[in-house]
């Protein structure tokens, strides 16, 4: 029985850990920008694709892979701000309009990714191969790094957004466009940042993911969901709510699984969170 | 000699409604200028075409010799014109020594912080009191405050106050008046904006009475006609 | 309705009904049938996301409910497929109360995320209830639509051909007299000015519930005619490609104009299954959708969104410089 319960509690660290670092992302953009990124879990995607081409294909090796997948999320983030997000900051419906222009550009990733590389599952290697074991229960070593990497992950970009003078700019944009503007911050370079980060956390995501996990064109859907389930969980306000709310949405989804199966947690997830929202229209901690 | 700031025939507006219906003032090397007029009429609009948050539509923009009509607002900070906002807009969430620090965000100002900091709180006692405060849980003074010290961070060569003295009991008024005395003795040339006409004479050398989008009266401060004119001028205006 | 609207839409149909005249081989009859359905998808989805100006994106759950009730219903329960297609507008009506709950006090972005949620909900939902879902794989072999002996799949799919149209013709027709009504007028104030709205005393939380119910009934209808016609049921009708494909079809039509997306529908279903013809074309072909959808939103000032039929505006406030976040 302890076991079992350890195991559990592993599976929530990891599904924790994962979505902690995807919506992170989703919350940065988010606070910065006033825009919700559709495209996330195709940048996610992408990532794992390219890390694969390069890591496999090109047989690079997993870590120039990896610096490769996030370096290509990346760009296609500031790609995404440049064209589909920036024209239409300031206009009227920007919050509507953003949604169906990063929708389209999840559809070109997806679509794209399809064609190019196709439906047959691919894996990355891991970085680290092996299985540890913890109280009873196994892991595997690459799962294991994971779930040390996102709290340091984490840290850095509390760091980032506390202590470099990049991190303050980006939450002035966020808090007052115009005020930041009139210190002389570049807003629309900070939008670039913003976003290349958020896609860079995409990206890193995804490389993880993809050894893991299979790769698929679809890969991004299923983690879009669980975030956005976390984003309106932890509410959109801020980057530590979101990732309090990702840690508890994985545990709560390993002990969901455990007792009810894998069949019906997605709906209970969503039944809690629509609870959420009844009670509380702006997330469990959420702000705006 | 050539304007250290100068303005001509400016045409702005929100979407279709024009504001700004050609308006040219001039700021010359050593001296301060104030704005007054009803509320509504363009003062703020102004302010913002030449801080660069508002594009126009026609007319010309001219700081220290160089054109800035179409320049960003950030570049515009970094040649050293900087604007304070009226409504002491800020960032709610960060604090007091956070935001100062944030401040002096480009490369002139990164050259001085450390002097200007110490200026700024000698300058607003209360700020360095109120260090880790968040901006959004100080008063409508030391907010105010902060937006000033925020502007100074900047190492500005010409500073623009928008209605500085905008909602304060009249005790905080004269704090924030002598501030800017302070900041005007220092050498730094202001453009203020302001109601409060005899607030505006004891700290600038020309006044422009801006009514309906435009200049309506050019006033020598040393040559000012008396308030009971002004108020005259002010009120008056309204009516044309 | 303009004298000209009038008009045309009255030259448009007489047009319609001669269709099966003109061209008679199924593939053609097959576009416009599935072109029909989308029309009244999407010109429903217009009423509750261009008309009412709510971030409805969820709209596709109401189609895919309607195409596995009747699915389930005619297939497993061996009901009357007439029935079973109507079934489909009740049951996703009774999907949109159960959405429009939480949705009804919701801001902005949760709208969005919270409708979203629940079309991959419902995905989820179908795919894990395989055994009465056919999950991944979908249903097949559901009944046809019959008039006692009559298989309508007969003379080259005629009969369905008239259907589609007729469902098409009396959902615009509920439509546009929604539009009409006190209540469509109520919507509009609230999409325009909620505040305002509110303290004259309109129930926001009561429109949206309203609205997501009405645009519902027709969409599940005819998602039901959709399992009748093509006679399978798939997961993918909860999916991204048709959400894309019908948004587009919303966005380029004019959003609010209720008759815009019709029009588009038609020509987009023709454009989007010509280019699966196209060898190499069938996944691209969304990426041509996608970018379509997004050279409309760019083109269009201050995007598509804002591109109401003179008809339906009423009094904007001037747009402003001023960058805000909007929620």
């Amino acid at each position: 029985m302890m076991d079992t319960v350890i195991a559990t509690l592993i599976s929530g660290l990891l599904l924790g850990s994962l979505y902690a670092m995807m919506a992170s992302g989703l919350s940065l953009v988010w606070t910065t920008l006033g825009v919700f990124n559709f495209s996330h879990g195709a940048l996610m995607m992408l990532g794992a694709f390219v890390a694969w081409t390069v890591g496999e294909g090109a047989g690079l090796g997993v870590w120039i892979g990896s610096f490769s997948g996030i370096a290509a999320a990346m760009v296609a983030g500031v790609i995404i701000e440049y064209f589909l997000v920036r024209p239409f900051y300031g206009s009227r419906n920007m919050l509507l309009v953003t949604v169906m222009t990063t929708l389209a550009a999840m559809i070109i990733i997806e679509k794209g990714a399809q064609i190019i590389w196709g439906s047959r599952l691919k894996q990355s290697p891991r970085l680290f191969e092996g299985d540890i074991s913890i109280g009873g229960a196994i892991i595997s070593r690459q799962e294991a790094f994971i779930i040390v990497l996102a709290p340091l992950v984490l840290f850095a970009i509390w760091r980032f957004a506390t202590v470099t003078a990049t991190g303050r700019s980006l939450r002035a944009v966020g808090q007052n466009q115009d005020a930041a503007a009139l210190i002389g911050i570049n807003v629309n370079r900070a939008f670039s940042i913003a976003f290349a980060l958020s896609a860079g956390l995409a990206g890193l995501t995804g490389v993880l993911l993809g050894s893991i996990r299979f790769i698929t064109p679809s890969l991004g859907a299923e983690p879009l969901t669980k975030a956005m389930i976390v984003v309106i969980f932890g509410g959109l306000g801020s980057m530590g709510a979101t990732a309090g709310a990702a840690y508890v949405i994985g545990f709560l989804e390993a002990f969901l699984i455990l007792w009810l199966g894998l069949y019906w947690t997605p709906f209970i997830l969503f039944v809690v969170m629509i609870t959420v929202l009844i009670l509380r229209p702006n997330g469990l901690f959420g702000r705006k | 000699m050539s304007a250290f700031l100068d303005v001509e025939n400016l045409h702005a507006g929100y979407g279709t409604v024009p504001v700004l219906r050609g308006v040219s003032i001039r700021l010359d090397q050593g001296e301060s200028i104030g704005l007054f007029g009803p509320n509504g009429h363009g003062k703020t609009t102004l302010l913002r075409c030449i801080s660069g948050l508002l594009p126009s539509s026609q007319g010309t923009i001219r700081f220290d010799g160089v054109e800035i009509t179409k320049t960003r607002p950030s570049d515009i900070v970094a040649q050293g014109l900087v604007h304070a906002q009226q409504g002491n807009t800020l960032f709610g969430d960060m604090g007091v020594a956070e935001t100062l620090a944030l401040s002096a965000f480009v490369p002139r100002a990164r050259k001085t912080s450390t002097e200007t900091l110490e200026y700024v709180y000698e300058l607003f006692p209360r700020l360095a009191e109120r260090r880790k405060q968040l901006a959004k849980t100080l008063s409508g003074g030391e907010r105010q405050m902060l937006s000033i010290g925020c502007a100074l961070m900047c190492n500005p060569r010409l500073l623009i106050l928008d209605e500085p003295t905008l909602g304060l009991s009249p005790k905080l008024k004269q704090e924030l008046c002598d501030a800017t005395a302070k900041i005007a003795a220092r050498g730094i040339p202001l453009i203020i904006v302001e109601q409060d006409v005899d607030f505006l004479l004891t700290l600038t050398d020309r006044l422009y009475l801006i009514d309906h989008g435009t200049v309506e009266r050019e006033i020598a401060a040393d040559n000012a006609p008396d308030h009971a004119e002004i108020v005259k001028m002010y009120f008056g205006a309204e009516d044309a | 309705m303009t004298r000209n609207r009038l008009f045309t839409i009255t030259l448009v149909g007489i047009a319609a009904l001669f269709f099966p005249m003109i061209f008679q081989d199924s593939y053609t009859r097959h576009l416009a049938i599935l072109a029909l359905i989308f029309a009244v998808i999407v010109s429903n989805w217009d009423l509750s996301l261009g008309f009412a100006g709510l971030f409805n994106f969820g709209h596709t759950t109401f189609f895919g409910v309607g195409v596995y009730t009747a699915a389930i219903l005619a297939k497993t329960f061996e009901v009357n497929p007439w029935l079973a297609m109507i079934a489909g507008g009740l049951s996703a009506a009774v999907v949109a109360v159960i959405i429009a709950a939480p949705v009804a006090k919701l801001k902005g972005i949760y709208v969005v995320l919270v409708t979203f949620a629940f079309s991959q909900l419902a995905l989820q939902l179908v795919l894990s209830q395989g055994q009465i879902t056919g999950g991944a794989e979908g249903m097949v072999r559901i009944p046809s639509l019959r008039i006692g002996d009559y298989n309508f799949a007969r003379d080259f799919k005629l009969g369905y051909y008239y259907t589609a149209l007729g469902l098409t013709a009396i959902s615009t027709t509920f439509l546009l007299l929604v539009a009409r009504s006190p209540f469509g007028k109520s919507l509009r104030a609230v999409r325009d000015n909620e505040d305002y709205a509110t303290a004259r005393g309109i129930s926001v939380a009561r429109q949206r519930i309203l609205v997501l119910v009405v645009s519902a009934i027709f969409t599940g209808i005819a998602g039901g005619f959709y399992a009748v016609y093509l006679r399978v049921a798939s997961p993918e009708v909860f999916g991204f490609a048709t959400l894309s494909l019908a948004l587009s079809m919303v966005l380029i039509g004019g959003t609010g104009t209720i008759i815009g997306p019709i029009f588009a529908a038609l020509v987009l279903t023709f454009v989007s299954e010509g280019m699966a013809g196209i060898r190499g074309f069938e996944e691209a072909r969304f990426i041509v959708i996608a970018v379509t959808m997004i050279a409309i939103l760019r083109i269009a000032p201050g995007g598509a969104i804002d591109l109401m039929s003179k008809a339906v505006s009423i009094g904007r406030p001037p747009p402003t410089d001023l960058k805000s976040k909007n929620t």
